[in-house]
């Protein structure tokens, strides 16, 4: 009894100090990065902002994704949202500004045009929601065919730009004894959703699928079962039994040279460094022959950064201050050289802290001629969770490409 | 169960249990009833508006596919957890506490009962390496044994389900055993000598006096197998997200995956209802069934 | 419970003691349940000896040579995990999970005393009341529990994880302790009675000492789920300075990119107090207190 009384002294003693005192300006800032090398480096960014801003304190909590997106949930529906957070693009991000809690940073930018031209001007579409400017995007992404350079070389192959072209290239490796051309992981199902998201632009037309995807259409556009069936013809060429293998044991596997092409990010690179024993390069998803959307788009799109509305001026207006701290070309450059995620701010990216590889990456993003958002991202979650539930047993044989748009017809009627 | 004694205060028993009536009522059946409350209602955790629709979830729930194939995963979950996690772990319970075995009992009850002691995380990790295609122990052995396509485990809509009850057998099984373990431990060791010197053999003795001098203990054990089963989350999710597909998708999976992956709160109450009316029908049928706290 | 054994004459016994009955040579039957007892066993040690070996292995040899010992063993994997995601959390950890279980024990046994002893208008209520706490799914409760923990200002506190833990955990614990307490024998209880115990004592000094094997038992499966528990510990957290070890853990995980070896060994660490726990609670699952008591 007297050990209980003690614990529960204890414990009531410990939270009476956990209240905090404070006489600045607190600002509440939720991000993802609790691993590292990512929490150092926001770590070290925040303790430079307070000391130039001695009257501002950052508070921080993170957490990793799938809590990520629990804790965010939570805290909003309770009012609680944080000053500051984290925000993917597209469907994620509507679904926060629908909470009507998100500032728009509209006036912000008009006030200040300098910093707006400070990013890349293609990164800032994927956060206007309705119009209106909800986040700012801090880092960018996209999806390339990584390969084996050297492999190619020595065998003579050369880097395919129709579809055709990588259905033969495929059929040149299988002949040299690669029976899984393509290394491919697909238990996490956003790895499935990629590909489909590609090809789906590459397939469709560009105006039915933003129908489609905003949840105005209804997916009876036969390019789609196109499209359904060239992942399905690419399955041949990948992994056998894909769904039971995670993407960084299919990233490995082409690391280590068992298999000479994988479908990667961009920012995936700095995973390369390391153990890597050959030459690689990478090319954008090729054009599929006949296909109505434009093959000079490169799958991929931003992560950003929002505020709340709800906070008070000071706050907000310290909110905005670090923001524009964080995605400045200090903070980008730095976010660069220590995490190996591509800052978005102009001039922040240089030879001195990108390898040859991600300079190569950078070009291809900077190339392209605009992101085609993630298949998973872009369109309503019960949508994309359709055709990523479909992929996976599409390529099991368990569901026809007809099959597949028929749940995916029937996700899209029932949020309409 | 012992009748009032004289001189008992009527408030006594009220008091002992207001401490657990009071946690239980504020922390969980506030949130059941809330839960209820959302089940009738459409809404996303994100939006500030809710929408009331009536039954409508319910009406969906019971035209949706994937409620139909989680609720027969559920079932595969319970059949097997209680065949292992009841029926054999009361069997390896008894069989550690036979004499026979004294020896060796120790490091064996040890040794079953360290996988509880690992977070889920860990165990699916290992799990995905045994069952793994390509450098996964089960399909090694198999091919060992001359099969030429040995099945994709998590990655077959088929196998995916299987693969994960057994994990979740791999893990829980030394819990129960343990749990009868204790029980078996409690019964009077001269009922044991009694039956020995009446000539009982071994079947006899586990028949006519551990099987009903340990029933509380299987009470609990499988009611907590069933509930666990049908409510079961973890195992599932880290192992293969409900996938491929919705295959291996369980209620409490798409539950979660409507909550915070769907948008679709309303939706994921009403499941959350569903699985609780499911597990308080078991629960009350097996309550009935064992006669529990009445005495033989 | 039967009476006989009770009775049995001294002389019986020694009878039964100097001649070994042939059931305690090994018969067919038992010599195959030894093979699956061993069997078992070894299903259970080698992944968890495969879970050491990797987490002394580096990134590249876990890929390369997953079911291989470590070439070169990585202590450093464990210098790692230990200082990035465990050092600032461990207190924190031991802290929530002693106050969990000494209020969860608290609750739950006198509670489970009640329930088990006395008659009582709406006893068999409160009994399903704490069964169908079991049957909620923590993840849809996450909203409303969060209101309550705010509306009670203790989120963001070492209490806005003691006391979901302990309501949680409570029915499955009153379900073990109630069904123990069930199987203490009346007298021991009757003559405590005429001797003029009051109830309060009777529990203290008779059903909490008998009981010891299953307060054990909940003592470890508490300490188990506390010291891993995520969801809560996540939500309701967000100073670093009340964070647990599980949230800890994932400070060594990523989307795309895990260090297994070190994740690995972090959860070792994570796992070994547990382990350490239960190691010293064994040697209390010793046979014969009941029958020793009863025996006088």
């Amino acid at each position: 009894m007297k050990k209980l009384a003690l614990a529960l002294a204890l414990v009531l003693c410990l939270t009476a100090c956990a209240v905090a005192f404070a006489d600045q300006v607190t600002v509440k800032f939720f991000h993802r990065w609790p691993n590292e090398p990512k929490l150092s480096y926001l770590n070290g960014l925040i303790a430079e902002f307070e000391a130039a801003n001695p009257d501002i304190k950052i508070e921080t909590d993170q957490v990793l994704n799938d809590s990520y997106k629990e804790k965010i949930r939570v805290l909003v529906s309770t009012d609680d949202i944080p000053d500051v957070f984290m925000s993917w693009s597209g469907s994620f991000a509507t679904n926060l500004v629908k909470s009507g809690r998100v500032q728009t940073w509209d006036d912000i930018l008009a006030a200040d045009p300098e910093f707006k031209d400070s990013i890349i001007e293609s990164q800032w579409p994927p956060f206007q929601i309705d119009g209106k400017q909800y986040g700012v995007p801090w880092s960018m992404d996209g999806k390339a065919f990584f390969y084996n350079k050297d492999l190619f070389t020595e065998l003579g192959l050369e880097v395919p730009t129709t579809l055709n072209g990588l259905y033969e290239l495929c059929e040149a490796l299988k002949a040299a004894g690669y029976e899984e051309p393509i290394s491919a992981g697909f238990s996490a199902p956003w790895a499935v959703s990629h590909y489909l998201g590609t090809i789906c632009q590459r397939v469709v037309d560009p105006e039915t699928l933003a129908k489609d995807y905003a949840g105005e259409g209804d997916f009876t556009d036969p390019g789609y079962i196109e499209a359904l069936n060239i992942f399905k013809k690419l399955g041949e060429y990948m992994t056998k039994d894909p769904n039971s293998v995670d993407h960084e044991f299919a990233r490995n596997a082409f690391i280590f040279g068992e298999s000479p092409m994988v479908y990667l990010q961009l920012g995936e690179c700095k995973y390369l460094r390391d153990d890597i024993e050959f030459d690689y390069g990478f090319f954008n998803f090729p054009a599929v022959e006949d296909g109505k959307g434009d093959p000079g788009q490169l799958t991929g799109a931003p992560e950003g950064m929002m505020i709340s509305n709800v906070a008070s001026p000071e706050v907000q207006e310290a909110a905005i201050k670090f923001v524009k701290f964080v995605i400045s070309q200090h903070g980008g450059y730095e976010m660069t050289k220590q995490t190996g995620e591509l800052s978005c701010v102009k001039g922040a990216l240089d030879e001195t802290n990108l390898d040859a590889k991600q300079l190569e990456a950078v070009d291809l993003i900077l190339k392209s001629t605009e992101p085609a958002l993630w298949q998973d991202n872009v369109t309503d979650a019960v949508i994309a969770d359709a055709f990523m539930a479909g992929g996976q047993l599409l390529l099991t044989g368990d569901k026809t490409a007809e099959d597949v748009m028929k749940d995916v017809q029937t996700a899209a009627a029932s949020i309409k | 169960m012992q009748s009032r004694r004289a001189g008992m205060n009527v408030m006594t028993p009220y008091i002992y249990v207001l401490p657990c009536v009071l946690l239980l009522g504020v922390f969980v059946y506030i949130p059941l009833v809330a839960n209820f409350y959302y089940s009738a209602y459409s809404f996303s955790a994100l939006s500030p508006t809710k929408e009331f629709v009536g039954l409508q979830n319910y009406r969906t729930l019971f035209t949706d596919p994937v409620i139909a194939t989680a609720i027969v995963n559920n079932i595969w979950y319970c059949l097997i957890s209680v065949a292992i996690q009841v029926l054999l772990a009361l069997v390896i319970a008894s069989l550690l506490e036979d004499k026979l075995f004294a020896k060796i009992s120790t490091v064996l009850r040890t040794t079953y009962f360290l996988p509880v002691l690992i977070s889920m995380t860990v165990v699916a990790l290992l799990f995905s390496f045994v069952y793994h295609p390509k450098i996964g122990l089960i399909n090694a052995a198999l091919k060992f044994f001359g099969m030429k396509n040995p099945p994709a485990w998590t990655g077959d809509p088929k196998t995916a389900i299987f693969s994960a009850i057994i994990m979740s057998q791999w893990h829980s099984t030394g819990y129960t055993t343990m749990l009868f373990i204790v029980a078996i431990q409690g019964i009077s060791e001269d009922l044991y000598e009694a039956a020995e010197i009446d000539g009982a053999n071994r079947l006899q003795r586990f028949w006519h006096i551990t099987v009903p001098q340990v029933r509380e203990m299987m009470f609990v054990t499988m009611v907590t197998t069933v509930t666990g089963a049908f409510l079961v989350f973890n195992d599932v999710y880290i192992l293969t997200q409900g996938g491929p597909g919705n295959a291996s998708t369980t209620l409490a999976v798409y539950m979660y995956r409507n909550a915070f992956n769907l948008d679709k709160m309303g939706y994921a109450s009403t499941i959350a209802v569903i699985m609780l009316i499911i597990c308080m029908a078991l629960a009350i049928i097996q309550n009935t069934a064992f006669r529990s706290g009445k005495g033989d | 419970m039967s009476q006989a054994a009770i009775t049995k004459s001294e002389a019986e016994k020694t009878l039964k003691i100097r001649n070994k009955l042939p059931e305690d040579r090994m018969t067919p039957g038992m010599a195959v349940a030894l093979f699956f007892l061993v069997i078992y066993f070894l299903l259970i040690a080698y992944p968890l000896f495969w879970l050491i070996s990797n987490s002394l292995k580096t990134y590249k040899e876990i890929y390369k040579n997953i079911w291989a010992l470590p070439a070169n063993p990585q202590w450093s994997n464990y210098v790692n995990a230990w200082n990035r995601g465990i050092s600032r959390y461990f207190l924190n950890s031991v802290l929530v999970t002693v106050s969990t279980i000494a209020l969860t024990i608290f609750a739950a046994a006198l509670g489970s005393y009640a329930l088990a002893r006395f008659r009582f208008r709406g006893n068999q209520l409160i009994f399903m009341m704490c069964m169908g706490g079991m049957m909620l799914s923590p993840q849809v409760t996450l909203i409303p529990l969060y209101q309550i923990i705010r509306a009670m200002r203790i989120h963001d506190t070492y209490l806005a994880m003691i006391i979901p833990y302990t309501a949680y955990r409570i029915p499955m614990m009153v379900m073990l302790i109630r069904s123990s307490f069930l199987t203490i024998p009346k007298e021991m209880e009757e003559s405590a009675s005429l001797d003029g115990c009051s109830d309060f004592r009777i529990f203290w000094q008779i059903f909490l000492p008998m009981s010891k094997p299953i307060l054990l038992t909940c003592c470890i499966l508490i300490a188990y789920y506390a010291w891993n528990e995520f969801l809560f510990a996540i939500i309701f957290i967000n100073s670093e300075k009340f964070k647990t070890i599980p949230t800890g853990l994932m400070n060594l995980r990523d989307a795309l990119q895990t260090d297994w070896g070190t994740l690995l060994a972090g959860m070792t660490i994570s796992a070994l107090p547990l382990i350490i726990l239960f190691f010293c609670m064994q040697k209390h699952f010793i046979r014969g207190m009941t029958a020793g008591a009863v025996k006088g």
